[in-house]
């Protein structure tokens, strides 16, 4: 599989445990990784004219820029970036609230509660495979 | 023999000529009789309304009268006829007197005692007649009004003795008077309360003596009823003393504002509530606008005229502060009720300024209260949100590396790699375990935190101490102006925790283009309150980015740290009822200030 994903999370234990993960269920053989939101926004900026990762993982708790930051700046890319580019929000947070805000973005393909698990990462290659199948959230 | 009896009259009633008839009837020679005055030769009650009678008859309109002749001698009747006015003489009058006979005469005298008898049954006041009798003293009339007024029936009164008829202890006054009246040819008058059938009554009695030819004597009396008024007087005394003893009893400041007179009479609740002396009551209105608080002068005392004399309320209430005698403010709640004239000027207000002061400060302290109940309650669902997040987090990273364990190769390098990682995830599960017991043991104890001394500096040296190898590493430089014996009351643990907390933060954060100074400094400030500033010259922060003082809340990712240090000191300065504030600039340094 070559879906080209981005890992977007200031904790390392919790970016390692993600794609360990996503490797151990075969997702993709594509993975970056971000230590800051910034770091992500930049490469994404630049790959929404070429290729624009098909899903990013985005943590919501992160200094500097949090994950509701990240997706604000990039509101002016909105177009280019419905439906190829899937976010999905990967929290350790239970807050109700999180799941309410996350509707409110398009580009947000579903909210996920950390750690991911096999079920939610089938899914999310289930929806890529027949984009008629209802996302998860 | 009936000589016509007739006088000629001028317009005022003199005689100008008379027939011997006229002179016969009146038995004076007529020589005598001119020039005298018809009113003059017939004295009586009737004549008193001659000039009115004589204005009529020379109107045209012929009038006759009866008049009594003096000295018994019969009745007479006169007829009055306008005399046209002659050549060179003015208008006058004809009279016709013709004298009236013995059964006519009796006819008016029954006439005139019924009229007499009308008269005093008909009289409010109480009219009797007593036959003195050689010390006693006997009821021969009573009028109706005796009867009304003592319930007593006339039957039962006329022809008994006084001593039967009027109860002692009255009685023995009663005669008294009589007496005095009989002896002195005085009337005599006094006031007098006695028990009868219809309640006890009190009259002004007065008795005249009256005596006949043959020395036989009546007395005259009659009552004036002052029941009434009596009991009306004793009403306005009984809730004149009410009042007097509501105002007594009452704590407020009752008073009566005297508009026309532009005074105010005040109760004694105002020198007893406010302390102040009354030179002279009723004072004048601005004796208490003087007190009123000036920045509400405007509100309350205008206030007051503007509702009196623009409006047409009755009622006027306000709030505000009044001076009391010794310079203090009492709070004071004042309500009045305003009193006005048919066109609706007001002419008097009557009110009553109570004191709220104890009330007040217990609504403020209430209201103190309440608000930091809200912020410990709103600090504590911040504190549990955290907590719920900074828990989960490594939670979440155990329970994903303990599934991941279960899908590697036992023997790959990510096995090896994700075991460490559950085992790091599990000591932040235990760190953060830790915090919430350390920052909740603070919690706990802030109730029953004994103060003690504490000298700062020496609390202060012993946290450099601590601090002194990382100190001596980077090469920073700790300057302390704390005075020697300057002691603060709280806790020597807190503020311990406090110095060491800001020290190491100031090394942590230091900035690596220059060395690092640090500054600690504690004053005694003009109101009494201490301050410590514990200031350095390090990164700083962008105070705009968020409280410093949130739990876990992290301004420098690439440094280690939880983000608890700040916390704690903000707790344990709070629960020695501090208060700490930050300035900081980025690249600049921060400045710490603590106020205890």
């Amino acid at each position: 599989m070559l879906v080209k994903t981005y890992l977007i999370d200031d904790d390392t234990l919790s970016i390692y445990l993600t794609e360990q993960l996503l490797r151990a269920e075969e997702f993709s053989t594509s993975i970056s990784t971000f230590h800051s939101a910034q770091q992500a926004l930049g490469r994404l900026v630049q790959d929404t004219a070429g290729t624009p990762p098909q899903v990013v993982f985005l943590d919501l708790n992160m200094p500097l820029m949090n994950g509701w930051q990240f997706l604000d700046a990039l509101q002016p890319y909105r177009q280019e970036l419905l439906g190829r580019c899937h976010i999905y929000i990967l929290t350790s947070s239970l807050a109700l609230t999180d799941l309410e805000k996350a509707r409110e973005y398009d580009l947000v393909s579903g909210l996920i509660h950390k750690p991911i698990d096999t079920e939610e990462i089938r899914a999310i290659q289930a929806s890529l495979e027949s984009p008629d199948i209802p996302e998860p959230m | 023999m009936n000589p016509r009896a007739v006088v000629v009259l001028d317009a005022d009633g003199n005689l100008l000529r008379v027939t011997a008839g006229f002179a016969g009837l009146v038995q004076r020679p007529a020589s005598e009789l001119l020039h005298t005055n018809l009113a003059e030769l017939l004295p009586g009650p009737e004549t008193r309304l001659l000039p009115q009678l004589l204005r009529e008859a020379l109107s045209g309109r012929p009038v006759d009268f009866t008049a009594e002749l003096p000295l018994q001698r019969g009745t007479i009747t006169v007829l009055l006829l306008p005399r046209p006015a002659a050549a060179g003489q003015p208008a006058g009058l004809y009279g016709v007197a013709q004298p009236v006979g013995p059964e006519a005469a009796t006819q008016l005298l029954l006439e005139r005692q019924r009229q007499l008898a009308t008269i005093l049954d008909t009289t409010a006041d109480v009219v009797f007649v007593l036959g003195v009798d050689d010390g006693q003293y006997r009821f021969l009339y009573v009028n109706h009004a005796f009867e009304t007024t003592t319930g007593l029936p006339t039957g039962q009164v006329v022809g008994r003795l006084v001593t039967e008829i009027i109860p002692e202890p009255a009685l023995g006054e009663v005669v008294q008077y009589y007496q005095q009246a009989v002896a002195t040819r005085q009337t005599v008058t006094w006031q007098e309360t006695s028990e009868y059938p219809n309640g006890r009554k009190t009259g002004e009695v007065s008795v005249t003596p009256v005596f006949g030819a043959d020395g036989s004597c009546q007395l005259v009396g009659t009552v004036h009823d002052l029941t009434r008024q009596k009991e009306a007087e004793a009403r306005l005394e009984a809730s004149n003393e009410r009042f007097h003893y509501a105002l007594k009893a009452t704590t407020d400041a009752v008073y009566d504002w005297n508009i026309a007179a532009d005074t105010l009479y005040w109760g004694e609740g105002f020198e007893a509530l406010f302390g102040h002396r009354l030179a002279q009551n009723p004072a004048p209105f601005h004796k208490w606008g003087d007190y009123v608080a000036p920045a509400e002068y405007a509100r309350v005392v205008a206030g007051l005229r503007h509702a009196a004399f623009e409006t047409s309320n009755v009622f006027w209430q306000e709030r505000y502060c009044f001076q009391r005698a010794d310079g203090s403010w009492a709070a004071v709640f004042d309500r009045g009720y305003i009193l006005r004239d048919e066109q609706g000027r007001a002419f008097r207000m009557i009110g009553a300024m109570q004191d709220v002061s104890v009330q007040k400060e217990a609504e403020e302290q209430q209201r103190l209260l309440l608000k930091r109940l809200e912020k410990q309650n709103a600090d504590l669902q911040q504190f549990t949100y955290i907590v719920s997040h900074n828990l989960r987090a490594p939670l979440a990273n155990s329970l994903g590396y303990a599934t991941l364990l279960g899908k590697v190769d036992k023997n790959s390098s990510v096995f090896e790699e994700s075991l460490r990682h559950l085992h790091t995830s599990l000591q932040l599960l235990d760190a953060v375990v830790a915090d919430v017991s350390s920052i909740l043991s603070v919690r706990d104890q802030q109730g029953s935190l004994r103060p003690e001394s504490v000298v700062l500096a020496e609390v202060c040296q012993q946290a450099l101490q601590s601090l002194e190898t990382q100190l001596a590493a980077c090469g920073g430089q700790v300057l302390c102006y704390i005075p020697e014996h300057l002691a603060v009351m709280g806790s020597r643990a807190y503020f311990h925790s406090i110095f060491h907390n800001l020290l190491s933060n100031a090394i942590k954060y230091r900035a690596d283009a220059r060395p690092l100074r640090i500054n600690i400094d504690a004053t005694r400030q003009p109101d009494g309150r201490m301050q410590i500033r514990v200031e350095d010259n390090g990164q700083g922060f962008d105070p705009e980015r968020g409280d410093v003082f949130q739990l876990y809340r992290r301004f420098h990712p690439d440094t280690p740290g939880r983000g608890i240090g700040l916390y704690l000191v903000k707790t344990h300065v709070e629960s020695m009822n501090g208060h700490i504030s930050v300035r900081s600039a980025v690249d600049a340094g921060t400045q710490f200030t603590l106020l205890f």
